[in-house]
């Protein structure tokens, strides 16, 4: 009981780590027509530039907000300089965004050094507690709410406010907003940040889960991204959190019991699901917002 | 002497290695309703798309209000105020008519409210399925929204691409009953082939055969050119 | 008539470049350089294979790896189980190469109907796969500990290593040439240009992206057999993501499509490795170099999507051009 309680707890923060990095892949996909192989490097920035930060003001929640800040930085200026000049053309998006994802990893290392780096989580998310006879693990607990907060956040934002209402008729139509006055170029940099801060948040929450970072982690979560944003279907929000959620279950309970197999079970499982569904599993029309 | 609201002059537009538009001029004077007649394929819905950016002009210019806007971007053109009702009515469709109608509006003004009513008024179709998705809606609902969307800001010109394409005839009244009053506040470009919505709308035609503008005139005066119609038209 | 002078006086170029390259062991027998050299022949046939594959359909594959470890793997895996002789050497490639192309078969039945972001997923799954296969299946590939094998003594001579390596560049890069110009060639590059127009031209499209994913893959298993012959060692690395990211540096650098800009490509990158990792005791920023290569990369895609050699061909046709405008034009057509 213990057992199947912790591997599932585990499972889901894992999962909402894949969300974080999976919901700005799928929304880029969605509007701007765009697979960014880069996405990955952006989750590494979060979770170095975070935990140094951390370090530097000893407040969790000051890393946060700079894994964030790092985030839209860097999105801001791989959309300008990277994705901006090929817009509309698949394969040159394929070969830039990735060269992009070598160039992060490596700066990485330039910047922060090319040694692993340690991370711990504040006192208070420290440790665990008991209900009964199961065991909770407070950061657990805390990647589960985060995730859940930003996951209604964002879908409150997409469902409500103008700019949401404008990005989904975007992802809808790309022509028709444009000739309603907007400019979709804006929308596309803010999308571009708002996930790229997504995927550096993650990085940042992964850190202390992890308990210690790489430059290559943004390479092995973002092949977990990929995964999960075909599960669950490009351009679908919540899609990508049941699929993220499904691959972070998955991912647990192989690794406890056949760990040899864990990644093996989830590329398998992507490969089935291009090959067969390739709309994803949980979207009901391809491409769509819900 | 009217204005010259928008001048189309020798545009010349390709998509991929075909020559669509081929050195198309017109005018639209202020307060008119401009009609693009032509057959299928002739390049009216190129036209407007070129003069909403959403097509490049190779060569060739398109002046509004004075202002060469040929190179400009979609919603800058859209913000001088100019609306555009695509063929194929360009619905959000999973945002209600609610939310088309919110991403559609520029301002949130006296005068937008204004229009807002005047929309509601005349269909109230769109009140009565205010939160309903954009896709469910029928064909009519779907060009009456468009039109909604496209006069919801204070634009001085629409553009509007075949309202009465596939629908019911009483639907098509109801149209042109919206076109008619609209016409009393903003100029309006039609691209129509229902030769009698056109010419009882219109004021002024432009024939368009093969990329190229080919005939002009005043409504009234093609009206009785049989010769004409059943040459470009296809009317007997 | 024009056109067959032209291709005559390049292959004449490039046999006597092959030659003067030939010659390089008998006059200059420096171990490690030779060994560089070699490692620059290998990993031109294997980026020319991966040239086939973006130049000619215009198909980016992540897994690219996959082909040159299994080739690797093929023939390690024969002679490390019996002697080193040379039946058992040829042996060794034929199963190598037998099975590279009954894998790339099938997976490119899988895989070549995908739109190009999914393709691009997929192939990186599929090698991923290959790599915690490679991992798992000790008994056969010794995990991630890897093999060690002899070869025949023959190919132990580094000069004859070093012949045996650039005679299959020369002839790979004459058969792949060859293949280019063909009708079938052309067919390719019409594919890559615009797959709806060819489409409509009524060629069926998929068949010829399956034929050359398999003569691809082969090619690049032939690579991963002369990379295992020449270190005699072998471990899972060979189906890591780097083995295709560098056949994609080399190929967009040296350029796309042309054949010889991925030999090019792959003479600068593994030179630069060596070069750059060497100076790292001077500073360690260049331990680094791939970030050099990754910002050049880029500006490559950006700017110069031709390549070196591609921009270098067009700023000749360019000159050309000026002087016979009209017969130029005909030239043209047929290269693009």
């Amino acid at each position: 009981m213990d057992l199947i309680f912790s591997l599932t707890l585990n499972g889901l923060a894992t999962g909402m780590l894949f969300f974080l990095l999976a919901a700005g892949l799928t929304l880029i996909f969605g509007l701007m027509d765009v697979l960014n192989f880069a996405h990955g490097g952006l989750f590494a920035w979060g979770a170095f530039t975070g935990v140094w930060i951390y370090g530097l003001s000893g407040n969790f929640f000051v890393g946060i907000l700079g894994a964030i800040v790092a985030g839209l930085v860097l999105g801001a200026i791989t959309e300008y300089l990277i994705i901006k000049p090929v817009y509309g053309n698949h394969i040159q998006q394929i070969l830039i965004t990735l060269g992009f994802m070598l160039v992060l990893t490596e700066m990485l290392k330039v910047v922060y050094g090319p040694n692993q780096r340690a991370a711990q989580p504040p006192e208070y998310l420290d440790g665990s507690f008991t209900i009964g006879d199961v065991t909770i693990i407070k950061y657990r607990l805390f990647i589960i709410l985060m995730g859940i907060i930003i996951f209604a956040l964002t879908s409150y934002v997409l469902k409500k406010t103008k700019i949401g209402l404008i990005v989904r008729a975007g992802v809808m139509n790309k022509e028709m907003v444009q000739a309603l006055g907007i400019n979709i170029r804006l929308i596309f940099l803010a999308v571009f940040m708002v996930g790229s801060a997504m995927a550096a948040l993650g990085g940042f929450l992964f850190a202390p889960y992890s308990g210690v970072i790489y430059a290559e982690i943004g390479l092995d979560y973002g092949i977990f991204a990929f995964i999960v944003v075909v599960i669950g279907g490009m351009g679908s929000l919540s899609g990508s959190l049941m699929a993220a959620l499904l691959v972070g279950l998955a991912q647990a309970y192989m690794q406890y019991y056949v760990p040899s197999l864990a990644l093996a079970v989830n590329m398998l499982l992507m490969a089935a699901v291009l090959l067969f569904r390739p709309q994803g599993l949980f979207s009901v029309k391809g491409v769509s917002t819900k | 002497m009217m204005k010259t609201l928008l001048k189309v002059d020798e545009i010349n537009t390709y998509i991929d290695q075909f020559h669509i538009l081929q050195n198309v001029s017109f005018e639209v004077k202020t307060g008119e309703v401009t009609v693009l007649l032509g057959r299928n394929g002739a390049g009216k819905t190129t036209t407007l798309r070129t003069i909403m950016g959403l097509n490049s002009a190779s060569s060739g210019s398109v002046v509004y209000k004075d202002e060469d806007i040929t190179k400009q971007n979609t919603h800058h053109i859209a913000r001088k105020g100019i609306g555009y009702v695509p063929e194929d009515q360009g619905i959000f469709a999973d945002l209600t008519v609610g939310e088309n109608m919110r991403v559609a509006m520029q301002k949130e003004d006296d005068a937008t409210k204004e229009r807002m009513d005047w929309v509601l008024n005349m269909f109230p179709d769109l009140k009565k399925f205010w939160n309903k998705a954009g896709g469910q809606l029928s064909g009519g609902q779907k060009q009456m929204l468009s039109i909604a969307r496209a006069y919801i800001n204070e634009n001085d010109l629409l553009l509007i691409d075949e309202p009465s394409k596939g629908l019911a005839p009483i639907i098509v009244e109801k149209v042109m009953e919206s076109i008619q009053e609209m016409k009393e506040k903003t100029t309006i470009v039609l691209v129509e082939q229902n030769f009698y919505m056109a010419s009882s709308i219109g004021d002024s035609f432009y024939i368009l055969d093969d990329g190229m503008t080919v005939h002009s005139g005043k409504m009234n005066e093609l009206k009785d050119d049989e010769v004409l119609k059943k040459k470009y038209l296809g009317i007997a | 008539m024009r056109q067959l002078g032209k291709v005559q006086i390049s292959t004449w170029v490039y046999l006597l470049f092959g030659c003067l390259l030939a010659v390089v062991p008998f006059v200059y027998d420096n171990l490690s350089m030779l060994f560089l050299i070699i490692q620059i022949f290998i990993f031109g046939i294997f980026a020319m294979s991966y040239d086939l594959l973006l130049g000619y359909t215009g198909i980016v594959s992540f897994g690219h790896a996959m082909f040159f470890g299994v080739g690797a793997y093929g023939v390690s895996i024969v002679l490390e189980r019996n002697e080193p002789t040379l039946f058992f050497l040829i042996l060794g490639i034929l199963v190598a190469l037998g099975a590279a192309a009954i894998i790339s078969f099938i997976a490119g039945v899988l895989t070549l109907r995908l739109k190009s972001h999914f393709y691009a997923m997929l192939t990186l799954a599929l090698a991923g796969l290959f790599l915690v296969a490679a991992e798992k299946m000790r008994s056969l590939t010794g995990g991630s500990d890897g093999l060690i094998f002899t070869i025949p003594d023959f190919f132990k001579d580094r000069t004859n290593m070093y012949l045996l390596a650039l005679i299959s560049l020369v002839v790979i890069f004459f058969s792949l040439r060859r293949l280019t110009n063909s009708p079938l060639g052309r067919v390719l590059v019409a594919i890559r240009e615009n797959e709806q127009r060819t489409m409509s031209l009524g060629y069926k499209i998929f068949p010829y992206k399956v034929i050359i994913s398999v003569i691809s893959g082969v090619v690049a298993a032939f690579g991963g057999v002369l990379y295992a012959l020449s270190i005699r060692f072998i471990d899972t690395t060979v189906f890591a993501v780097d083995v295709t990211l560098d056949a994609l540096l080399m190929t967009i650098i040296g350029g796309v499509g042309t054949l010889i800009g991925p030999i090019i490509g792959a003479g600068l990158i593994e030179y630069a490795h060596h070069f750059l990792s060497e100076l790292s005791d001077v500073h360690w920023i260049f331990e680094r170099w791939i970030i050099l290569f990754g910002i050049v990369y880029i500006l490559v895609v950006i700017f110069f999507p031709m390549g070196i050699a591609g921009s270098i061909k067009n700023m000749y046709m360019k000159r050309k051009h000026k002087k016979e405008a009209k017969v130029q034009q005909k030239d043209n057509q047929i290269a693009s």
